[in-house]
This record gives structure tokens, C-alpha cells and sequence, in this order.
């Protein structure tokens, strides 16, 4: 079954990504822990941030120095951003950086939920887009939204599940549903997952891919939980590829009645004086 | 001599044999130029011609020696004599114009001037240095006036020739005739009259140095801190800074920087630069 899922790649942007998982650098225990962890996830895009360098030292503390020699796929994140002309040359910055020209937007004007600004997120991605940037734009679970960003250039769009961070999983199940079925570019639910369970769900509901980083960062067992993330990635894919069963009021049993030894039991039986 | 070299020169040494007693002049000289002095101008005016003859001759031969122009002080007929690079004149000499019939297009003519009128006229009549001052006190010019270091401070704002700050500076107070705006110092006493001519005159040298450093800083914004630096460009500061080892992007006020023009990116005084990498990130 692996090799099936080997066949059925994520396409973004032209670039065919055998793993659907895109793996989050932040927060990291270690380095190595860093590494081993990315190692299990078997991600190929791994997100970071555009920050300024600590003058104070002269030691390289770049976070791409962990990843030498290792064929990546780099998506930048423009945090840190409150508005689009921010998030612009933050992009800008990292495209200087010779590490291809993929961007995550990534737009907030609050501090307590860092819930992406969409009217920004919507100009950063037009104008991104159009200087050549392949944009993932970090988005409410707006299926509205997710379509103009579509029509504004986005090689993907990342709705997300709960505030970054949170690990309240996908609060709007019903929502990022429609986005998975009207998308005409791969769907990547980006934050608030909490565990693989939260992962799963996402790919069964039609999402092509999982950004997550606190819940394996933080976890106990870093290494550990990447892995457990790219098997519920991997299992939540096939379960929606295979067509999972209609929900139903009633049960039914697994086999037929027909040769039952017993008599099936009466239906709906009342309680009390009848 | 090359014509045009001279005039990057920084420190200017005056013969004051009464300061030496005991000592050759042309071994005090010598100190002075091993010491880094870049013009040197024999200065006696007690006396007679044939013994400032004699000494022409000699620190002509010496300065020669070390590849440093060489001056006299009146005696343009000594100056041709001797083939020294050029004259020095005070301000009841003979005239400028009549030093250039003497001495031709090609040797150095300087003065002595002790305000901007006259250092304006001297400009005018074809000096090609003057001296500013005496800034201080001196005793090797007694009764004469300081003219202090604001005379000093309207020299470098409006004589376009090369000025030497000259007149009691020793290096108690050369700092501040530096910070007045001169570039060319000239001592006497403080250099000639020292223990080790040559230790005073690297001590000088150094002083000049450092005045240079301080006036080429400029305040920038690095990653939104004010700093002082003397970088001329954005290769220099991201060294100054110890941050060449880390791969970094460079904004320079709003503005991208690409690697390969970091060397040729000349960083003005206001600048605002931001210097950003990768760091890990969801």
C-alpha cells in the first residue's frame, strides 16, 4: 500500500512531493532532535521564518544549517507580518536567500489568536503571485476566501484547523470539507492541529496535506510523533481515497441475518406498561 | 618627489635645534623620519647662510633617503642650491608670486597664515600648502597671537589647498585641533624636542589615524539599533559586525542587497540596514 501512496503524489506548483506532510522547524528541543525528527516525518518541505540576525553572536544560527546537502523543498513564512506590504518584503528577503521562491503567507494583526488577516492575506497573495512567487497563503477556513485566493495566483491554499498552536484540532470540519471539494489547487490544512487523530481527519475530509509543527515539537517523544504523523497522513490519504461508508441513524449488522440461528429481536420496543 | 604625493601627507616636522640640545640635527631628523614624518622643512632663523647651507644640504641627502619631501624655510636661492622640494614663507616674506618666478612651476611654495583672509590670499597668489596657526601658545614663535582652533575650524571649511595645523600642538592637545577639522598636523617641540622623535611622531600618526576613524563613522540602523560604525560599505560592516559567516540576507534602506554587490554597496551616514536569516518556523 506504501507504493500506492508513492504513486499518488502532491503536486504543488509543478513539483511532484511523495510526502504530504509539510514539516514545521520551530520550537525544536534540539537540533538533532530537529533532524531525527524531520527524518521520521519523511517530509520534503519544511517551513521556517525570516527573522533578524543575532548581532551578539557570531556563530551561524540559521536553522538552514541543519538541513545541508538534503533535497528540500523550502517554503519561507512571512510571521511576524501585520500587514501585506510586511509580508511582501518579508518574501522578498527570503527569496534573496537563493532557497527557490515559494512563500507561506502568513498575516496577523492579533497577538492573542494570530488568526491570518484575510483582506491582507488576499493582497499579499495577488501581488506575490504576480512577481513570481509560487504563494501558499495561510487563510481562515473561509471557503469563500479560499476560492479569491485561488483566483489571485495560490499554488495551494492552507486553511486553518484552530489557532497556531492551539491543538484545539479542526473546529470546522463542515467548512474545511467545502474547501477540500471546490479546490482546484491542493488543500493544506496549516495549524491548530493537536495530534495525528487531528491529521487524519483532515486528509479524510479531502485536505492533500497536513503543515503541522507544535504537535511534534512539543511532543514528549518528538521523534516519535513525526512518525506517528506521517502514518496518520499516509492512512487518513488512502481512507479518503478508498471512500469511506456513508454515516448512518441505525446500525447493520456485519453479516446477513439469513441463517441466524435466533429470531431477530423486536424493533423499537417501548418500556414500561404497553 | 612625486608632485602630487605630497599632499597626502599627514604630519609635517620642523628642525628646532635649541630643543635638542646635545643631539645632531640630522640625527634628531633622522628619528623624525623613521618615525613616519612625510614633509620635513629646515627651519633657522638665527643662523647665517652658510650654515643653514650646510644643513640643507645634509637633510636633503637624508630626507631623500627616505623618500620625504623637504622644505626650507626662506632661502629660495638655498632651495635651488640644494634641490630641496620647495620653500616656506611667513607672512613678511617675500611674496608668493615672486618665490614662483624664483622657483618655477614645480617646487612646493607654502605660508604661514594666521587667519582665513590671509590663508584666502594665499590661495589666491598660487600657495600650494599654508600653515594654519600657531593654534597654541609657542615658544618657538614668542609673542606671536594663538589664533585657537576656531581659526582652524574655518580653514577646513573654506580653504580648498591642503592646510597644516601648526603652534604649540603636542599630543595633550592634538585631539582637539583634530576635532577643530585639521588633517595636517605639524609639531616642532613636542616632536623634535622629545626624548624619542621617532616614538612621538608614530604617537601623532596614530592620534591622526584614529581622528580619521572617528570622522568617517556614521550612525546607521543595524536590525533596529543605532550603531557607530566607520564601514564604508555593506561587505565591510556585515565583517565589522563578525556576521560573515552566516548566510543572511541584507536589506539596505527598503532595498535588497544581493551578495555579489555587498563590496560595491556604499553605506551612507543614516543608513537603515537589516541583516535577517532563517530560523525555525511553523
Amino acid at each position: 500500500m506504501i507504493d500506492a501512496f508513492e504513486q499518488d503524489p502532491l503536486i504543488i506548483a509543478g513539483r511532484e512531493l511523495r510526502s504530504r506532510f509539510l514539516f514545521g522547524t520551530g520550537r525544536f528541543p534540539s537540533p538533532a532532535v530537529l533532524q531525527q525528527a524531520l527524518e521520521a516525518s519523511g517530509a520534503e518541505v519544511i517551513t521556517f521564518a525570516v527573522r533578524r540576525v543575532n548581532l551578539e553572536s557570531a556563530e551561524d544560527d540559521s536553522v538552514l544549517q541543519h538541513f545541508d546537502g538534503k533535497r528540500m523543498a523550502y517554503l519561507p513564512n512571512t510571521s511576524g507580518a501585520r500587514t501585506a506590504e510586511e509580508a511582501l518584503r518579508i518574501a522578498r528577503l527570503a527569496r534573496e536567500a537563493g532557497l527557490g521562491n515559494w512563500i507561506k503567507v502568513e498575516i496577523s494583526g492579533d497577538v492573542r489568536t494570530l488568526l491570518p488577516d484575510p483582506i491582507e492575506t488576499l493582497r499579499a497573495t495577488e501581488q506575490l503571485a504576480r512577481e513570481g512567487f509560487v504563494v501558499l497563503p495561510y487563510t481562515s477556513d473561509d471557503p469563500m476566501l479560499c476560492r479569491r485566493l485561488e483566483e489571485a495566483g495560490a499554488a495551494a491554499v492552507m486553511p486553518g484547523g484552530s489557532p497556531i498552536g492551539t491543538g484545539l484540532g479542526l473546529l470546522n470540519p463542515y467548512n474545511l470539507g467545502l474547501i477540500a471539494e471546490q479546490a482546484g489547487v491542493p488543500v493544506i490544512v496549516d495549524a491548530g492541529i493537536g495530534s495525528p487523530k487531528d491529521a487524519a481527519e483532515a486528509m479524510e475530509l479531502g485536505a492533500d496535506g497536513i503543515l503541522a509543527n507544535t504537535p511534534v515539537a512539543k511532543a514528549q517523544d518528538p521523534v516519535r510523533m513525526a512518525r506517528a504523523f506521517k502514518l496518520a497522513i499516509e492512512a487518513g490519504r488512502l481512507a479518503r481515497l478508498a471512500g469511506r461508508i456513508p454515516k448512518k441513524k441505525y446500525a447493520s449488522a456485519s453479516s446477513d441475518l439469513a441463517g441466524s440461528l435466533y429470531e431477530p429481536a423486536a424493533a423499537g420496543r417501548g418500556g414500561g406498561a404497553g | 618627489m612625486q608632485r602630487e604625493k605630497w599632499k597626502d601627507f599627514r604630519l609635517y616636522v620642523i628642525t628646532a635645534e635649541a630643543n635638542h640640545p646635545g643631539r645632531s640635527l640630522v640625527d634628531v631628523m633622522e628619528r623624525t623620519l623613521i618615525g613616519g614624518a612625510q614633509i620635513v622643512q629646515l627651519r633657522n632663523k638665527t643662523g647665517s647662510r652658510a650654515e643653514v647651507l650646510e644643513q640643507a644640504r645634509s637633510l636633503r641627502a637624508l630626507t631623500r633617503k627616505y623618500g620625504v619631501p623637504f622644505i626650507i624655510n626662506d632661502y629660495p636661492d638655498i632651495v635651488l642650491e640644494t634641490d630641496a622640494d620647495g620653500v616656506h614663507l611667513g607672512q613678511e616674506d617675500l611674496p608668493i608670486g615672486e618665490a614662483r618666478r624664483l622657483l618655477g612651476p614645480d617646487r612646493m611654495i607654502g605660508i604661514s597664515t594666521h587667519s582665513l583672509d590671509q590663508a584666502l590670499k594665499a590661495e589666491r597668489e598660487g600657495a600650494d600648502y599654508i600653515g594654519v596657526g600657531p593654534v597654541y601658545p609657542t615658544d618657538t614663535k614668542p609673542g606671536r597671537k594663538a589664533v585657537t582652533t576656531s581659526y582652524v575650524t574655518e580653514a577646513a571649511r573654506h580653504v580648498t589647498i591642503p592646510f597644516v595645523a601648526i603652534g604649540g600642538i603636542t599630543l595633550g592637545n592634538v585631539d582637539r585641533v583634530l576635532d577643530a577639522g585639521a588633517r595636517r598636523i605639524c609639531a616642532v617641540s613636542a616632536i623634535v624636542g622629545s626624548e624619542d622623535p621617532a616614538a612621538a611622531c608614530r604617537s601623532f600618526l596614530s592620534r591622526i589615524e584614529a581622528a580619521d576613524a572617528a570622522q568617517a563613522a556614521k550612525t546607521i540602523t543595524v536590525n533596529g539599533r543605532e550603531e557607530r560604525t566607520t564601514a564604508a560599505t555593506v561587505e565591510e560592516l556585515v565583517r565589522q559586525l563578525g556576521q560573515q559567516n552566516k548566510q543572511l540576507v541584507v536589506e539596505l534602506d527598503g532595498l535588497i542587497v544581493q551578495r555579489a554587490l555587498w563590496a560595491g554597496t556604499e553605506l551612507k551616514d543614516g543608513a537603515s540596514v537589516e541583516l535577517v536569516h532563517f530560523v525555525g518556523g511553523g
